[in-house]
């Protein structure tokens, strides 16, 4: 595989190459046509190693290190070949492409090492900007933070962090990074010799080191933004990298509490050390964690004025009761509480809704922690009529304690809340870590297999795990458009089509269950960001589970139990290792980041260049565009192509259509004015059927509003404006089994590729559909739309912005000709159809309108 | 717990005091250098219902196969120290009636299938659905009227 600097070595190969053939005469067409097809092919082999990549994120497979190793190395090598592959067709280097490869290859190969690549290089990144997906860049307890305000859409205090690239930053500055380093293998070599006094001078060190000057102005400033200039006291927190997460080390950084703005690096430096402190160095050593880098972020977030605050254990450590959570609750701020200094009134609650409350230990509290009004903290005396009063009502108890749950079934771990109420009865939630204390019952797995002996079944082996997990709940059945606000809050959602659009109740829903839907589409994608069990392709879950009907779903045996299994629920939460934090998911993860999104959309924006590639899939768009691009203009211009030189197809629609026919896609006696009978190529006849069939293209006249009007003048002639020369020319090159068409019908850029008639193994159908009239709502409603019919048709369908893409592969030849006659019916259908897109309610109309033609279109043809 | 014991005899568990077993268990031995392995499968069987013993090192599984007999072996094929297939020969010739599913990588798939005839029950390729070796150890228990 390509060493650094071993592309540019070929590329400059390439040159000499090109200058060679530039003195001989042109390449055969036939050859050129046959390097297109490589492409295409290679292309498609990519896009379906990158998928593979991201399916092995859905819980259902197995995979190990070597998995990943392997399918970078393999990704690699055929990213590079249809590299090599553009440049034999183009005849031309691309040196930009080659070092976009390596620079890509290059953040992959770090990700794999273990040197993590830091997505953003920002030193403070804002709280409502992270997540878990920014866990390297802003420590797990921030990424936490993060997950709960901005994708469980929870109360939490502003802020923002000071990111480990700011601590690496600030350490490589000071040279401080090797001797860390060094101690640290020392310590390991040596089994802790000598670990206090190394600890001390790490520590001393860290507190002696220069903040640069940049870092420290950038902290300043945003600490100054947070208390808005005033008095505002600011909490700093730990967020190292392992905090929190498989590995702990709770409780044994530092937090600071009630820091003054002014006071801000001071607290900034001590939070930085602890993370040298002896009990973290020991556990380091005692944990394997040797080989790691230790990284520090640190978050800054305003005190909360708080009326009330307290803690809540998920399960409560009881000897007794294990179906519990516990509520602690004092007056005042929380810092009493979590010190353990201050009377707390102590609640359990069941864990079950509606969360009932078991018991209620009301205690008489005589003091407490306030803001004082000139800045800082005072202990006052809690007036008399106050000090035996619950600090908590019953309404708030039912929302702390479903606001807990929701967090527990996102994180998959009993759960340690730190939590305020404000004075407008505001919940905040301050923290969320996991409980070290594993509820007592769960060592008994046997528990589990045991406890479901017996439980009917509802559905057993039927349905692909989209992500794996267990829960439980009421179902709830979504009817087609049904308002998604009102959805019960604990539910189990049950559906007949999966939809991106459950997203919005993901938070709210314990599991997901549909009849038909793919573990690879964009819902799957959005259940796995919030981890919600998601089983889909059941069949019929929608007619076999009721409405309220209270069940179990396994998602990962694909199985769904009748009434609630606790005791399966609990195993679920007891498993020593949660899956997405092992560090295989998680490396998968970070190197798709460098693989799987696609950032180049528009080819004909000035970004669309190989220097804005930023992922391989974005290479393999760039590759495949160009490719597109070169063999549209060597069919117009290449000496070769006279005798089957572009032709124009007579067809009963007006398409306006070209054909290049490469090899028996038109009859031999065809003449220069070839009709549809004249049509040999299997994949565009079958097309073409849809296209022609009775009532499927849509010809009425279309009202189209001023605004939508005006928009689609600007963007039509916007990218007409940038091709003249293809103005209103469809074009299809065409063999006997292969199409590949562009199709500019109304406002609507249609690329459908096809390979049909070869082996099951080698049939193929992508299919783009993006551009249109229109405002964006309308465009992205029909792209809705295009993706719900391509996905009930079998397709494997992602939507990115208004650009909806499908595939679908190795089915019978038969079966794949059906595709091809409904893409033709979807084309003519959807053709003009944004501007009527003007509700969603039109886009469901739509939809039922499109499958009831469909089914009678079918019914009339068999 | 204990009140419905007595109602329902059946649901005494496995390890039940007295020595006989009420309803035994199938029991299983993964073998896999790969940690995520093991730490994915265990859970698995357990909730499925299995006894499961999981290993990262071949030695200590050929000491515990050794000491026990286990009713199926899910072992890799390629690892440190110890491949599967000698592993797979010590446990056949200590309890012919184990069977053994084993699990390999993408590439060593014929030497996988070359070891059906030393009486491998069934070979997965990694990486694998986790449906796909529930499957392969329920066809062992139905051919050994193990199922329950």
């Amino acid at each position: 595989m390509a060493l650094p600097g071993l592309t540019n070595i070929i590329a400059r190969l390439w040159t000499s190459l090109a200058a060679r053939l530039r003195g001989r005469p042109p390449v055969p067409f036939s050859v050129l046509y046959k390097k297109f097809k490589g492409i295409l092919e290679r292309h498609n082999a990519i896009l379906e190693l990158i998928g593979d990549m991201g399916d092995k994120l859905g819980g259902d497979y197995i995979f190990d290190r070597q998995y990943i190793l392997d399918s970078c190395e393999r990704l690699g090598d055929q990213v590079f070949k249809l590299i090599s592959d553009l440049n034999l067709l183009c005849q031309g280097k691309n040196v930009a492409l080659f070092t976009a490869f390596e620079r890509i290859q290059l953040r992959v190969r770090e990700e794999l090492a273990g040197r993590r690549v830091l997505s953003r290089t920002d030193h403070i990144l804002p709280l409502s900007e992270l997540t878990h997906d920014l866990a390297d860049e802003g420590g797990n307890k921030m990424a936490s933070l993060g997950d709960i305000k901005n994708i469980l859409g929870f109360n939490t205090p502003d802020g923002f962090v000071i990111t480990a690239g700011a601590y690496f930053e600030t350490m490589t500055r000071a040279e401080l990074r090797k001797p860390v380093a060094e101690s640290i293998r020392a310590l390991c070599v040596s089994e802790g010799e000598g670990l206090e006094e190394k600890s001390r001078a790490l520590r001393q060190a860290v507190m002696d080191m220069p903040l640069p000057r940049e870092l420290r102005q950038a902290i300043e400033h945003a600490a100054g933004q947070l208390s808005s200039g005033g008095p505002q006291l600011l909490a700093v927190r730990s967020s190292a990298w392992d905090e929190d997460s498989e590995s702990s080390f709770a409780g044994m950084y530092e937090t600071v509490l009630g820091v003054a703005p002014a006071d801000i690096l001071p607290a900034y430096r001590r939070v930085l050390a602890s993370l040298f402190c002896e009990e973290a160095l020991r556990y380091r050593l005692h944990h394997e964690l040797c080989a790691e880098e230790p990284a520090m972020a640190v978050g800054v977030m305003p005190m909360v004025d708080a009326l009330v605050s307290g803690g809540l254990y998920t399960y409560a450590p009881l000897q007794e009761q294990d179906q519990v959570m516990v509520v602690s609750a004092a007056w005042g701020l929380g810092k009493p509480i979590v010190d353990g200094t201050a009377e707390t009134d102590t609640y359990l609650l069941r864990r079950e809704p509606p969360h009932e409350l078991l018991s209620a230990d009301i205690a008489d509290k005589t003091t407490r922690l306030v803001l004082a009004a000139g800045g800082g903290t005072r202990t006052e005396s809690v007036p008399e009529a106050e000090r035996a009063q619950p600090c908590l009502s019953a309404a708030q108890l039912t929302l702390l304690a479903k606001t807990a749950m929701t967090l527990e079934h996102f994180f998959k771990r009993p759960l340690d809340v730190e939590w305020a109420m404000t004075p407008q009865g505001e919940l905040v939630v301050l923290q969320a870590r996991p409980l070290s204390i594993r509820p007592r019952a769960c060592a008994q797995t046997e528990d589990a297999a045991e406890a479901v002996k017996g439980v009917p079944m509802l559905i057993s082996g039927r349905g692909v795990t989209a992500m794996g997990g267990v829960s439980s709940g009421p179902v709830h059945i979504m009817a087609e458009g049904e308002d998604l606000s009102a959805f019960p809050y604990g539910a189990i959602l049950v559906a007949r089509h999966s939809s991106p659009r459950f997203a919005k109740v993901m938070p709210k829903c314990r599991g997901i269950i549909t009849d038909v839907g793919s573990a690879t589409g964009h819902m799957a994608t959005i259940a796995r960001e919030l981890r919600v069990p998601t089983l889909v392709q059941t069949g019929s879950a929608t007619r076999t589970l009721r409405e309220g009907q209270e069940i179990t779903l396994d998602a990962d045996h694909q199985v769904v139990y009748e009434g609630v299994v606790e005791a399966l629920c609990r195993f679920e939460l007891v498993r020593e290792d949660v899956f997405e934090e092992s560090w295989e998911y998680r490396t998968l993860k970070r190197v798709l980041k460098h693989i799987s999104p696609l950032t180049l959309l528009d080819p004909k924006s000035d970004a669309f260049a190989p220097e804005s590639c930023r992922t391989f899939h974005d290479i393999a768009r760039y590759v495949h565009q160009r490719a597109v691009d070169k063999l549209t203009s060597l069919a117009e211009t290449h000496q070769d192509i006279r005798e089957r030189a572009p032709r124009r197809l007579v067809t009963r629609l007006p398409l306006g259509l070209t054909v290049i026919d490469v090899e028996g896609g038109l009859d031999a006696a065809a003449g220069e004015e070839p009709d549809e009978r004249d049509i040999r190529c299997r994949p565009l006849k079958a097309l073409m059927e849809g296209l022609n069939i009775a009532g499927m293209w849509e010809t009425s006249p279309v009202a189209v509003d001023m605004g939508s009007f005006m928009s689609s003048v600007t963007r039509t002639f916007g990218a007409e404006a940038a091709h003249p020369s293809r103005m209103g020319r469809n074009l299809a090159v065409i063999s006997r089994e292969y199409l590949n068409l562009h199709l500019r019908l109304g406002y609507h850029f249609t690329v459908v590729d096809a390979f049909l008639g070869g082996s099951v193994n080698d049939n193929a159908i992508a299919f783009r559909f993006m551009g249109g009239v229109t405002d964006l709502t309308r465009r992205s409603r029909r792209a809705t739309l295009v993706a719900a019919i391509l996905e009930r048709s079998d397709f494997l369908v992602e939507v990115k912005g208004d650009m909806v893409t499908g595939r679908i592969k190795k089915h019978p030849t038969r079966i794949m000709l059906d595709k091809m006659f409904i893409l033709g019916c979807l084309i003519g259908y959807t053709r003009q159809l944004d501007a009527k897109l003007n509700s969603d309610a039109a886009l469901n109309r739509h939809l039922d309108i499109f499958l009831q033609r469909i089914t009678a279109v079918r019914e009339t043809r068999e | 717990m204990t009140s419905d014991a007595i109602e329902n005899p059946a649901s005494i568990p496995a390890k039940a005091p007295g020595g006989e077993t009420a309803r035994r268990r199938t029991s299983i031995l993964v073998l896999d250098d790969e940690p995520i392995v093991c730490k994915r499968l265990k859970p698995f069987f357990q909730k499925a219902g299995y006894e499961v013993e999981a290993f990262n090192q071949p030695l200590e599984a050929l000491a515990r196969i050794e000491a026990k007999r286990f009713d199926v072996v899910i072992t890799d094929l390629k690892m440190e120290g110890l491949d599967g297939l000698s592993f797979l020969g010590k446990v056949k010739s200590l309890h012919p009636d184990t069977d053994v599913i084993l699990i390999t990588g993408f590439a060593t798939m014929e030497t996988a299938r070359q070891s059906f005839r030393k009486g491998v029950f069934d070979c997965v390729a990694k990486p694998f659905k986790l449906a796909e070796l529930l499957d392969g150890v329920r066809r062992i228990e139905k051919e050994r009227g193990l199922a329950s």
